[in-house]
């Protein structure tokens, strides 16, 4: 305290500055709370009988509350981990794709010059204002005559047009801002142009991909939308759609579907740890001199 | 064998021309720097003998070979970038090792090269630092032994101090220079600074618009520019330029009303107005009267070791005379300017430069 005041009396922008910095934290742990907030009630409850969800859905599960039936039912009933391998594979083999092709086309775009570069440039961005799902018959229709029906395959394929034009958006506005000459004195160095793109591009481009990639995985990984209608067979469902069995037409079995929900939310956290270093270096990017 | 030959080469994007042919030839272990104002196509040629711009028309021969349809790294050169253009995510040996790690090189012939190229630039207790953690002048010792490193025929090296702030510039001038001396391999430079290509150069060539406006040793393009835009470009401050009257066999001339002054040179039969040349340093200050022309100084500036005193004498741009750090003259005095004849410069009205009778002492 009084070490404060001292130095406050020294620095008197120091004390200044000590009140913008709560105003700041109380407005940052306000948007927190309001962020965490469903997500907490939908762990929360999940731990929680039937009865106490209804009788008393913001409280802390209890005596005579508490209750982990949601979570065993999950576990027992239905196929689980299949589900969860499905979401998986189709989250993290699309994300590959659209961050490879989107790259690679972003790269296309930004580096060469040739006719019709805007043009195509254009085509490739199209899609952010066309959403994916005014298509659905058509995909259904392909994917039928493609014989790609029930299989995780046809959610890969769309969900990987899906993310493509936000993805090459971001990165040729990205690429267009590295150094001409670093590629240049790589292809000086003897490299093909394969190899500037994955040893000298890739590497300068790494926080940039972290952040289209949590752009893209969210949306995919909640989709509920294709695979009711792409893949709804047992063997391809994924989490959003393995949940749906819970949720009956006159009854709802909450706590099942709240544990499933809650545990559907550990993947995705784990994937974003594994992208968000990357990502806040990809936010502050060009934010302060390098 | 590195000699570097241009055979009429030119390049256009499209419809626009940006190198109207150009015909040079570099000796081997030569020193030659391309010079010329922002836009005039110096970065693109250098670009074009690096292979990392297509060539429209003509021939690039480096070693007796043409290599228009040749890749950069089969050219034989290694090109220094003005942003030195380092891989961040590789540490100082890593980028330096690049090339020949890439090329399949003996792990120990490359451990080998790297380290002489870090002792030649004092680089060695770097060598496992990133390149952010390196100042500008280190990071460009860093490019300059990524180029080193490759062993190359030709340096080329695109504005490579640009970047480097002034006292900087100066020190990395002399290690350019020292490392030339050191491996004698042939170097092509590109800079937009005069001073640069003075202190450099064995050879300037001194481009403008795509074409070339005068090659020659340093000495020769300040002494005997062949026309007004080199002499305009080569020198600090800059030549002045004084509309004149010719009168008697066309070599004697008058300038704002002087007196007749004979000029040192060829007579030769143009029409049209001339101009007449001078240096800064060469104009004369004594009394009033006593001069070729009578003017008053509108500002003197005083740098300490020298005085740079302008005037106005109703031409396009101020005149300049450079005089002594201790000369005395105040804004607002009338000074009386002389021009000594060896000194002068004459032009035609098209800019091209009259021969003089004779060569300057230091030019062969």
């Amino acid at each position: 305290m009084t070490e404060t005041a001292s130095s406050s009396r020294t620095h008197p922008r120091r004390a200044r500055g000590l009140s913008t910095r709560v105003a700041v934290h109380g407005v940052l742990a306000g948007y927190t709370l309001i962020a965490i907030f469903p997500v907490l009630l939908v762990i929360l409850n999940s731990f929680k009988n039937r009865r106490g969800i209804f009788t008393d859905p913001l409280g802390l599960p209890g005596e005579g509350t508490f209750s982990l039936e949601g979570y065993a039912t999950v576990l027992t009933e239905g196929d689980f981990a299949t589900y969860f391998s499905n979401s998986l594979i189709v989250t993290v083999s699309a994300l590959f794709l659209i961050l490879l092709l989107g790259a690679m086309a972003a790269h296309a775009l930004a580096e060469y010059r040739f006719r019709f570069n805007t043009l195509l440039g254009i085509y490739l961005i199209l899609g952010i204002m066309v959403p994916i799902r005014l298509g659905t018959v058509a995909i259904l229709e392909l994917m039928v005559d493609l014989n790609l029906v029930n299989t995780l395959l046809a959610l890969i394929l769309v969900y990987t047009a899906q993310g493509l034009p936000v993805a090459v958006f971001i990165l040729t506005e990205f690429m267009r801002t590295l150094s001409r000459d670093i590629k240049d004195c790589a292809r000086v160095d003897g490299l093909s142009e394969y190899r500037i793109f994955f040893e000298v591009v890739v590497p300068l481009i790494r926080p940039v991909l972290a952040t289209v990639a949590v752009f893209s995985m969210i949306p995919i990984w909640n989709d509920l939308w294709f695979p009711l209608i792409l893949a709804s067979g047992d063997a391809t469902k994924t989490v959003t759609l393995g949940v749906q069995q819970f949720i009956g037409q006159y009854t709802v079995n909450w706590s099942a579907v709240l544990a499933a929900l809650s545990i559907a939310i550990l993947p995705v956290l784990g994937l974003y740890a594994l992208f968000s270093r990357q990502l806040i270096a990809g936010i502050t990017s060009g934010a302060v001199k390098g | 064998m590195s000699e570097l030959t241009l055979q009429d080469v030119r390049k256009s994007y499209g419809e626009a021309k940006v190198i109207h042919g150009i015909d040079l030839q570099i000796q081997n272990g030569e020193f030659c720097v391309f010079v010329g104002p922002s836009g005039c196509g110096k970065s693109t040629l250098l670009r074009m003998i690096a292979g990392l711009e297509s060539i429209t028309g003509g021939d690039v021969v480096i070693g007796g070979e043409q290599v228009n349809d040749i890749a950069p790294a089969d050219r034989g050169i290694a090109m220094v970038f003005q942003s030195y253009a380092l891989y961040p995510h590789k540490d100082v040996y890593g980028n330096m090792a690049f090339a020949l790690r890439h090329a399949g090189e003996d792990k120990a012939v490359i451990d080998e090269r790297v380290r002489k190229a870090a002792d030649i630039l004092g680089l060695e207790a770097l060598l496992k630092r990133r390149p952010k953690e390196l100042s500008g002048g280190q990071r460009q010792r860093v490019a300059i032994g990524r180029a080193i490193v490759r062993d190359p025929e030709i340096f080329l090296f695109d504005e490579p101090l640009s970047n480097l702030d002034a006292a900087l510039r100066v020190q990395m001038r002399v290690e350019l220079l020292r490392l030339h001396q050191r491996l004698k391999t042939t170097m092509i430079y590109v800079t937009h600074d005069q001073v640069e290509a003075m202190t450099l150069a064995d050879r300037i060539v001194v481009l403008r618009d795509g074409r070339i406006e005068q090659v020659g040793t340093p000495l020769e393009l300040y002494h005997h520019p062949e026309n007004r835009f080199v002499a305009g470009f080569i020198g600090s401050p800059k030549m002045n330029f004084l509309s004149a009257e010719r009168s008697g066999d066309g070599t004697t001339v008058t300038t704002h009303g002087s007196a007749p002054i004979e000029v040192p040179v060829q007579p030769r039969d143009t029409p049209g107005a001339v101009t007449l040349g001078i240096r800064p340093e060469h104009v004369g200050l004594v009394a009033p009267g006593a001069g070729d022309l009578d003017a008053r100084i509108l500002v003197a500036e005083r740098l300490g070791g020298e005085t740079f005193l302008h005037f106005d004498l109703g031409d396009d741009d101020a005149f300049i005379v450079k005089a002594d750090g201790g000369a005395t003259h105040e804004s607002g005095e009338t000074v009386g300017l002389t021009f000594p004849p060896d000194a002068l410069h004459l032009f035609d009205a098209e800019g091209v430069s009259f021969a003089p009778r004779q060569r300057h002492a230091l030019i062969g």
